[in-house]
């Protein structure tokens, strides 16, 4: 039987229709709206946007950027125990452990965070009952640490999840051989382990820093003060103003902002892609 | 066998949890020595290997360089370097980088190192390839970079596991000489495992052949391979084909009874080469094993009176015959079993013949429950 040539074609379509009518129009149309003002095309609603949100959007770099970062270093962290950590049983645990938060959404996350890190929350509670502090010295974390914090609790196992895998895929030998050198189970990970699981670490966290700078949830249960994120932000002016030129012009910060990681990402992996030539 | 040793290792037994591997082994290396642990896969000899290098402690037992007890020092405490199966390159770094690393680790100055990673590509042929990336390069290029990241650190005891398993055989050939005469310029005691017949036999100073977790022989090569002291030995060696016999033995000779399938013999034990493993005095049933090579084929009329006290001849009909190159290769039926037998003359398919086995390429074992399972 010959298949017609306009099959192929045909059986793609309803895919690329969505593509296109639940993502591309949107896309194209918050880009667009991002340049109309109340007097026709302009940059009138950036103006406005740097006017009144410059420290919100750098709060919210700084926030994202510093979340994943301390993600790296726990994805790593709990990837290289995986691997090379010396007991096995605490293996385990951990493997079995670090997954959970994946299961948790980021509204759940924020709840959680509230009642731990408040001023009467239970990290606070446990330190005074530790001794370690008195009721008059307790503070409240829920602010930008608030936010780190929650971050950094749910996206690390997703990135821990990918790291781990890639490192168990190398062979273990390459761990031995250096070990029969002399190296320490840090250096193995730094020297050795973490180079060789660059992209993998690097996607997971250009993802995980995309999903972290759309969460509005977060930012608006555990920092309910200013600066606060973009995404909390765009919410106002939309809900408070109908103000869809300046929520579009903030989303737009925002794919700037996913679009230099991803960038940087990319000039990466064109550069490994040379090397292995 | 040493008269010092250099690498002493004491009834050392391991286990992976419940499952012992090694049952209480000891064995000497002198300095210098190049030994290689030979057994096929399962019998511990890379257990034993990684428990030398110190990636498995012994449940009991130790192990000794010199006068300095090593059995719970860290692997790279040891004066040892180990030579991976899978190379175990870093694919990150590039040649010198890969060489040189261990030096970085002993933090020597960059000039030093560069000037150590010199010399060692230099030795072994890589020079002008220090920038190279690993994965550029071929097989039996990783496998001289793994040697050198070994060689870097001037180990007093270079571990080899399987080092040429992973080459295709033509460079595998020329690559035995390369180590070997390496470990001969350097004077390095070197440690090999391998489950290849051949390569221990070129490589080795000294074969140890271990089986199940125990050592079943150990020997310079031409004793291994001539004087087995056991049927495993035996067969592993290349000795995989065999027989059973009737015998009566005496103090001096082994007289074998005429039988469906051989003639009678006479065998003067001190023609035989495990004559040490029979028992004195008694009628025994026994297994005799010989290589293919080491029979020849006389025509069933042609037997030459006298010879009995020679060799043993095993009577048979001519199944097939085939030209591999130099010799005919024949088909041999003996009873109920067949053998290749190699003869530079042809026999015809049919034809009754004689399958002669020299008394001094016969190795004979007594055939009760000594004799040890094959394989392993």
């Amino acid at each position: 039987m010959k298949a017609s040539p306009f099959l192929g074609p045909l059986l793609v379509l309803p895919a690329l229709g969505v593509i296109l009518l639940l993502f591309v129009w949107p896309l194209l149309y918050s880009l667009v709206g991002a340049f109309v003002t109340g007097e026709g095309w302009g940059l009138g609603n950036f103006a406005k946007t740097v006017e009144l949100y410059r420290s919100d959007i750098l709060f919210t770099f700084l926030i994202v950027g510093l979340s994943t970062l301390l993600i790296a270093v726990f994805a790593v962290a709990i990837g290289g125990y995986l691997v090379l950590g010396s007991n096995p049983r605490a293996q385990a645990i951990l493997r079995w452990l670090y997954r959970w938060p994946l299961f948790i959404p980021f509204i759940v996350a924020g709840q959680l965070m509230r009642t731990f890190l408040a001023k009467n929350g239970l990290l606070n509670g446990m330190l005074v009952e530790a001794g370690l502090l008195t009721p008059l010295q307790t503070l409240s974390f829920l602010d930008w640490r608030g936010i780190v914090i929650a971050f950094v609790w749910k996206q690390t196992p997703f990135v821990a999840l990918l790291v781990a895998g890639a490192m168990a895929g190398l062979d273990r030998s390459m761990f031995e051989a250096a070990r029969n050198l002399g190296a320490s189970r840090l250096r193995i990970l730094v020297e050795i382990v973490v180079p060789q699981v660059m992209q993998t670490l690097l996607v997971g966290l250009i993802l995980s820093f995309v999903i972290m700078l759309s969460v509005l949830s977060v930012p608006l249960m555990i920092n309910a003060q200013t600066p606060t994120m973009i995404t909390a932000n765009m919410a106002f002016r939309i809900n408070a103003y109908g103000d869809y030129g300046v929520a579009n012009a903030l989303g737009v910060i925002s794919y700037l902002m996913a679009g230099a990681v991803a960038w940087i990402y990319l000039r990466y992996a064109v550069r490994e892609r040379m090397e292995q030539r | 066998m040493p008269s010092e040793a250099f690498l002493d290792i004491d009834r050392v037994a391991v286990r992976y949890g419940s499952t012992p591997v090694l049952h209480d082994l000891s064995l000497a290396v002198g300095r210098g020595e190049l030994v290689a642990l030979l057994g096929s896969s399962g019998c511990g000899k890379t257990t034993l290997l990684r428990t030398i290098a110190g990636f498995l402690s012994p449940t009991s037992g130790r192990l000794r360089i010199g006068e300095r007890d090593i059995t719970r020092l860290a692997p790279d405490r040891r004066d040892m370097a180990m030579v991976f199966q899978s190379y175990a390159l870093w694919p990150h770094m590039s040649v010198a980088q890969n060489i040189g690393y261990g030096l970085k680790l002993r933090r020597l100055d960059r000039a030093a190192i560069r000037a150590k990673v010199e010399d060692l590509l230099a030795m072994l042929g890589l020079a002008g390839l220090g920038e190279r990336n690993v994965t550029a390069l071929s097989g039996g290029q990783r496998q001289r970079v793994a040697l050198g990241r070994a060689l870097a650190v001037d180990p007093e005891i270079l571990l080899l596991d399987e080092p040429l398993s992973n080459l295709d055989a033509r460079i595998r050939q020329t690559v035995r000489h390369e180590i070997r005469a390496l470990q001969r310029r350097l004077g390095i005691t070197a440690i090999h495992v391998t489950h290849d017949r051949e390569e221990a036999m070129v490589m080795a100073d000294r074969i140890v052949i271990l089986d199940a977790g125990r050592i079943a022989q150990a020997g310079p090569p031409e004793r291994i391979y001539n004087q087995p002291a056991s049927p495993f030995v035996a067969d592993f060696m290349g000795a995989d084909n065999s027989v059973t016999l009737e015998a009566d033995l005496d103090g001096a000779s082994v007289v074998i009874a005429a039988g469906a399938d051989h003639a009678a013999a006479r065998l003067a034990r001190d023609l035989l080469p495990t004559a040490n493993t029979l028992p004195g005095q008694g009628t025994f049933s026994l297994r005799a094993f010989f290589r293919g090579e080491a029979a020849a084929l006389v025509a069933a009329d042609e037997a030459v009176t006298g010879d009995e006290t020679e060799a043993l001849l095993l009577t048979g009909r001519v199944l097939a015959v085939s030209y591999p190159g130099g010799v005919w290769r024949h088909e041999v039926a003996i009873g109920e079993r067949h053998f290749l037998v190699d003869d530079a003359t042809c026999h015809a398919p049919g034809d009754a013949v004689a399958v002669r086995l020299p008394a001094r390429h016969l190795f004979l074992f007594p055939a009760d429950g000594t004799t040890k399972p094959r394989g392993g």
